[in-house]
């Protein structure tokens, strides 16, 4: 079999989903056997973008002018582009600020440096090129990426995802933060696949992974509403993950 | 007539019996307040007061994320193997005995799951009676699935008349002997006459696809999936595959579904039979109150009342039923 050829690229992020990937420690070798990790500048040098690649998995949201180059020139060379992680696929954290005056938020950090010069407001991937497939959460689940890279192999993509969080919530049957806690859970509108990992903890989900699709936002703003949260404190909680969210 | 009375104070004793007939598990309030049908430790008490527990017993014949085959390049697809040890499952109530009726009916029926067929042929059934509460819709719509089992306990001032309803439960009496006394008791009666009734099917009339009541529910529907994953007869699954890291290998899952959401009805291209949440909710109010498929006039809603309990947006079919089914309007 043809080794998979495959670049892995960071943006803006905090490099998380790439070392979800890498702490695959067990399957690293079996991937390593399939696998021509061929541009990886975080896990491997040098790092030459050169030739086709089947796949092209890329972390993170856009906010340099360097950045939207080095995407236009992997897309150009890929079968598949694929989002990965909440950043690539929504904006993410990063993206928290949007709205903000750009040069002021950059000074405010940066001073009167010029490294960041350039810089405009964090944008997902589906803002500039046509994206095949998306991974969501901060970080993606170790098995949504192992599977990514077996449907990779048979050059194939990955289904996607519909569920909401509680789903996977109700399933473990949980008690729901929502209805009997009266907690700001997210999970109603949240993309599910992470097996409910903060509910099962008592935690009400943060909405990490980013929106579900046909999330039913004005019936869950009344509700949240009821339960005495008021609709700037839902928008700004799912903000924080996916700029996208509009009442 | 004599009737087999249990005292309560014999309880463990009858618990201790099932014990050694498998794995016993009956409803029990973990320390977050949720009741579940879980482990019964030798010692621990069962809820006996437990009306509904969050999921139902379907959980432990369909598992939410399981394999169905596997596939090794030389070897092909195969079923998986491994045999189902014997679990007992202590305090059924009727509406839930009900359930496990038409998932019988829809697993074992032409083309047998051999899965669930295992699972099934290892689960032994110790009904429970109960008293509806304002959940409930047993009493609204009488089904005519059976709420079998092995055995039947109904309460009683300080005990329960047992009754057996297979060989199996014969044969559990009759190590019961010592513990059970006879007595003459006008035996009440109990929820379970809302089941196994002849009863004429539910009309089949198309269901009005324009009535603003779809539309309506969907406004209000948060598309959270509770109401199936807890309802006793939504079977429903979707099929997954994900390859191995050899390139060839596989594994099939299914996993349980919702009508309600967008992906239950896409085919391939990305179509779909029901495109949006209103036209999905008369499909899902079809199955629960007409039937459909193989059990066409069998309506699968056993009335647990479940969904209604974990609906966030405190949706209820029953006012709908009651036009619709009853003509009460
Ligand atoms: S706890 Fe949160 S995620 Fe779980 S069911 Fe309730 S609202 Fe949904
Ligand atoms: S429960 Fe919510 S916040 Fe937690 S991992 Fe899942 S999506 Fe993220
Ligand atoms: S539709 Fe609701 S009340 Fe009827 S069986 Fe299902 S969960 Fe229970
Ligand atoms: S439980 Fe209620 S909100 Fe959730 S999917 Fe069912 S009808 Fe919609």
């Amino acid at each position: 079999m043809k080794p998979l050829r495959l670049a892995i690229a960071g943006l803006t992020a905090c490099s998380g989903c790439q070392l979800s990937l890498l702490n695959c420690e067990q399957e690293l070798p079996q991937m390593l056997e399939r696998i021509e990790f061929h541009f990886f500048p975080m896990a491997c040098s040098p790092a030459i973008l050169e030739g086709e690649y089947d796949a092209t998995l890329v972390e993170g949201c856009l906010s340099m002018p360097h950045e939207l180059d080095l995407l236009l020139a992997l897309r150009q060379h890929s079968r598949y582009l694929i989002a990965v992680g909440t950043c690539a696929a929504w904006g993410g954290v990063a993206a928290l600020r949007n709205g903000e005056n750009r040069e002021e938020l950059r000074q405010s950090v940066y001073g009167s440096s010029t490294a960041t010069s350039g810089s405009f407001s964090p944008q997902p991937l589906h803002a500039m090129v046509a994206v095949d497939a998306f991974i969501c959460g901060c970080p993606p689940e170790k098995e949504e990426l192992l599977n990514l890279i077996g449907d990779l192999l048979r050059g194939a993509l990955p289904s996607p995802i519909s569920h909401p969080v509680c789903s996977d919530c109700q399933m473990r049957e949980n008690l729901c933060l929502l209805t009997e806690r009266s907690a700001l859970c997210l999970g109603p509108l949240t993309l599910g696949g992470c097996g409910a990992r903060c509910p099962s903890l008592e935690v009400p989900c943060e909405g990490c992974r980013g929106p579900v699709p046909e999330a039913n936002l004005s019936e869950a703003l009344e509700l949240y509403l009821q339960k005495g949260y008021d609709h700037a404190a839902v928008l700004g909680r799912l903000r924080r993950f996916c700029p996208e969210w509009k009442s | 007539m004599p009737a087999h009375f249990l005292a309560t104070k014999a309880l463990e004793k009858l618990l201790s019996l099932l014990r050694k007939q498998g794995e016993l598990h009956a409803p029990q309030r973990g320390d977050d307040g949720v009741l579940r049908f879980a482990l019964l430790k030798a010692g621990d008490s069962p809820d006996l007061d437990a009306l509904r527990t969050q999921l139902p017993p379907k959980k432990y014949l369909l598992h939410p994320r399981e394999t169905i085959l596997t596939y090794r390049a030389g070897s092909g697809y195969q079923e998986p193997q491994g045999r189902s040890s014997p679990l007992i499952l202590f305090g059924v109530h009727p509406c839930d005995l009900a359930g496990i009726d038409y998932l019988d009916r829809l697993f074992l029926g032409d083309a047998p799951d051999p899965t669930y067929a295992a699972r099934r042929a290892a689960l032994t059934l110790i009904g429970l009676s109960c008293f509806p509460d304002n959940l409930c819709s047993c009493h609204l719509h009488p089904s005519t699935l059976k709420a079998s089992c092995d055995l039947y306990l109904q309460r009683q001032e300080e005990g329960f008349v047992i009754t057996s309803g297979s060989l199996q439960g014969t044969e559990l009496l009759e190590k019961l002997k010592e513990i059970i006394e006879e007595r003459d008791l006008p035996i009440p009666e109990d929820t379970r006459r809302f089941f196994g009734r002849q009863l004429p099917p539910p009309s089949q009339s198309e269901l009005d696809a324009a009535m603003p009541d779809w539309q309506e529910l969907a406004n209000h529907c948060l598309g959270c999936g509770a109401c199936s994953i807890c309802c006793p007869t939504c079977a429903c699954f979707d099929v997954l595959e994900f390859g191995g890291l050899d390139g060839s290998s596989s594994e099939r899952l299914r996993c349980w579904d919702n009508c309600l959401f967008k992906s239950h009805a896409e085919v391939a291209g990305g179509m779909s039979f029901q495109k949006n949440r209103a036209e999905r909710f008369r499909y899902r109010y079809r199955h629960k109150y007409r039937g459909f498929g193989q059990l066409k006039n069998i309506p699968s809603c056993v009335g647990c009342g479940r969904c209604r309990a974990a609906c966030p947006a405190g949706l209820d079919l029953r006012t709908l039923a009651e036009r619709l089914e009853r003509g009460n309007p």
